[in-house]
């Protein structure tokens, strides 16, 4: 019997050319043979904390052979181009701030509505200001008509701006407001962070007026002033929290510009109680109010191919032990909607409740107005980058 | 007698097998480089704020680019970049020098723990410098503790990005000067310094020209690669100054508004381009290579 093979040119060519194809074949996605049978795939594109392995992997578990994919994005503008660049083919989830999913993804149709008889006894537990009896459900979770459920709520929070209490009193920020940053004694004593849509609404309040308005000449001009101001006196500009609040606590900087209990609590949890959001008590917004918060909706996006377990992982995410975990997941630490229910609130401890400033967050939360959309965003936001190139300090 | 004459078929000569082994590679670079590159030149040409490749091209992406000031973040770039490649030559000339003519066995140990730098993510490096740096930091600290010096942070100034593009790029010039250095052959030093040659006139008259192709293959690689730098001016200054490769990125993302970051990518490649050139126009690098006879 013959056991040896002599190999010619050709023989290679057929070997190396099956074996090329074979390989080919194999590290296709699945979805592109899949097609319409996505059962054992899961595409989420989120902010970070829903991307982490400790709020993933019990659903892995809970469907074997589950290929479950998560991506953290980085700003909400970023993750919407994903979907017009074409990838709506590719995610079945898109995790986003409030106003994104009905004030541009749903007119655009990147997402698709959900069960609303499967979500609503869900939604109707959630805290009041996600849903009550009056409001029936949050606005921004619904499309323009009221008629669909466009997302599920979760984290939320309110978001302006950070001292450290050592040398910033609570109360003297509370009553400034965002224009403490104009006072020339913090000249160099903050830190800005580089979160662009945030600042060109906190610019807009710092200045005197609401974002969520057309601006007239007069109040662009002052906000292209607010802004030079802010630019040239911080000492340092970065897109990185930890990086700010590092500085916050070696004493480089006494406060941080466009920030809260989101960036401020993974610190906080570290036992740096002295980095402490701040929620203005007044400001030019709609009742007075001077401060802004957001919320997540969490959509099912409009995937001609969506994975049937979309809206299963929605579901999976209102358990209460995940609850817990997705508002403790790594990156950052914030409430979440379920807290009013007793069997959500008891997974809290003490200090995990202190992180994210629990006893005071009722409070701040109805001393703030809604993240939306600024009707002049672009041309604000070309002020604000003009003045971010030409800072001079 | 007849003549059987050989039954003519079709040749293949070696210029049919080149051109279908590269191509491969041609395709590669076609669909790799070529079309993305097309897309973003086409781009620049659509109505801001779109996100459609097929409209009516319009020249409002470039009216918007120069009557704003984003000409500062180009001379930025270009600026810290040319002084990245001015500081790297000097540092990095006598080290590759060692390299390649003194160390011997140590030579490899250096190669080794300066490419083992490349290993580690180039934003965890940065961070590392951030953790040196900053107040009460590794170095504000020591010399708090050794000598009772207070030092305020040393981070957030344009030298500090300066530095951390030296320390990133360093090994993208060091390699190519080390190549080009170990292209000088020793007889021709030796019979320079016979003849009467000083050092420096060694330098000058041997050593650099003779290792040209390594310093000019050094110093385009670190321009382009630190022209387009933006980690070292976000992590380490700051911001305190606003790179291009910055306004490319925030108007790819939180703008919203692809045209215009088309618009500046296609500008500041094409700026780019015209720098390199200019310099590969001022040395014949198939000459410093020995490819071709001094005519």
């Amino acid at each position: 019997m013959n056991t040896t093979h002599h190999y010619n040119r050709r023989d290679f060519m057929k070997i190396a050319g099956t074996a090329a194809a074979g390989l080919a074949f194999s590290s296709f996605p699945t979805s592109a043979f899949a097609a319409g049978k996505r059962d054992k795939e899961l595409n989420i594109l989120c902010w970070e904390g829903y991307n982490s392995d400790n709020v993933l992997n019990p659903f892995r578990k809970m469907h074997k052979g589950l290929s479950l994919k998560a991506e953290s994005g980085t700003d909400d503008p970023s993750m919407i181009n994903k979907l017009r660049a074409g990838e709506i083919k590719v995610w079945d989830l898109i995790n986003l701030n409030q106003c994104w999913a009905r004030q541009q993804m749903w007119g655009e149709k990147l997402i698709k509505p959900i069960d609303k008889k499967r979500f609503e006894p869900y939604i109707e537990k959630m805290m009041p200001m996600f849903y009550n009896k009056t409001m029936g459900i949050n606005p921004f979770a619904l499309s323009p008509d009221g008629k669909e459920l466009i997302g599920m709520m979760q984290r939320f929070g309110p978001m302006n701006f950070v001292i450290n209490t050592k040398k910033i009193s609570i109360k003297a920020a509370e009553e400034a407001g965002l224009p403490l940053f104009l006072d020339p004694k913090m000249k160099g004593k903050y830190g800005l962070l580089a979160w662009d849509n945030w600042n060109v609404m906190h610019m807009c309040l710092t200045a005197g007026f609401s974002p969520y308005k057309m601006h007239t000449p007069a109040e662009v001009e002052l906000f292209k002033k607010t802004a030079q101001t802010l630019f040239a006196n911080a000492k340092m500009i970065s897109g990185d929290p930890a990086q700010l609040n590092q500085a916050l606590i070696n004493g480089e900087i006494d406060a941080i510009y466009s920030g809260g209990t989101y960036t401020c609590s993974v610190a906080r949890k570290e036992g740096f109680s002295e980095v402490y959001h701040i929620s203005p008590l007044k400001g030019p917004l709609e009742g007075g109010k001077g401060s802004l918060q957001w919320f997540e909706v969490t959509s099912v996006v409009n995937n001609p191919d969506v994975s049937p377990l979309a809206e299963d992982f929605l579901e999976y995410v209102q358990r209460p032990d995940i609850c817990h975990t997705v508002a403790m997941a790594d990156a950052s630490h914030n409430p979440v909607t379920q807290m009013s229910q007793p069997e959500v609130f008891s997974k809290f401890k003490k200090e995990e409740l202190n992180c994210f400033q629990w006893e005071t967050l009722e409070a701040d939360m109805t001393r703030s107005v809604d993240y939306q959309v600024v009707p002049d965003n672009d041309l604000l936001t070309s002020i604000y980058n003009e003045a971010k190139r030409t800072r001079e300090g | 007698m007849s003549v059987r004459t050989p039954k003519k078929t079709r040749e293949f000569g070696p210029g049919f097998f080149g051109a279908l082994a590269s191509s491969p590679f041609g395709l590669l670079m076609l669909f790799g480089f070529v079309a993305p590159l097309l897309c973003v030149v086409w781009f620049g040409f659509m109505p801001p704020k779109t996100f459609e490749l097929l409209q009516v091209p319009t020249l409002q992406n470039y009216e918007v680019i120069f009557n704003q000031t984003y000409f500062k973040s180009i001379l930025w770039s270009l600026g810290l970049a040319a002084v990245t490649v001015a500081i790297l030559l000097v540092i990095c000339y006598p080290l590759a020098f060692a390299l390649a003519k003194i160390f011997k066995g140590g030579a490899s140990f250096v190669t080794y723990a300066i490419a083992t730098s490349l290993f580690v993510s180039e934003n965890i490096r940065l961070f590392g410098w951030v953790i040196g740096f900053m107040k009460n930091g590794v170095v504000g600290g020591t010399l708090a503790k050794l000598l009772g010096v207070q030092v305020d942070s040393l981070l957030y100034n344009v030298p500090v990005i300066i530095l951390g593009m030296v320390y990133v790029y360093l090994p993208f010039m060091l390699f190519p000067l080390t190549l080009g250095v170990k292209m000088v052959p020793d007889q021709v030093r030796e019979a320079a310094f016979d003849l009467g040659a000083n050092r420096w006139q060694v330098f000058k008259k041997i050593d650099l020209p003779l290792s040209m192709p390594g310093v000019l293959i050094g110093s385009l690689l670190v321009f382009v690669l630190s022209v387009g730098a933006i980690s070292e001016a976000k992590i380490l200054g700051g911001q305190k100054v606003v790179t291009i490769a910055s306004d490319i990125e925030s108007e790819f993302t939180y703008a919203q508004n692809w045209p215009l970051g088309s618009a500046l990518s296609t500008l500041f490649i094409a700026l780019t381009a015209i720098v390199v050139f200019f310099a590969l126009g001022r040395f014949d690098l198939e000459k410093l290579l020995g490819k071709k006879s001094n005519e």
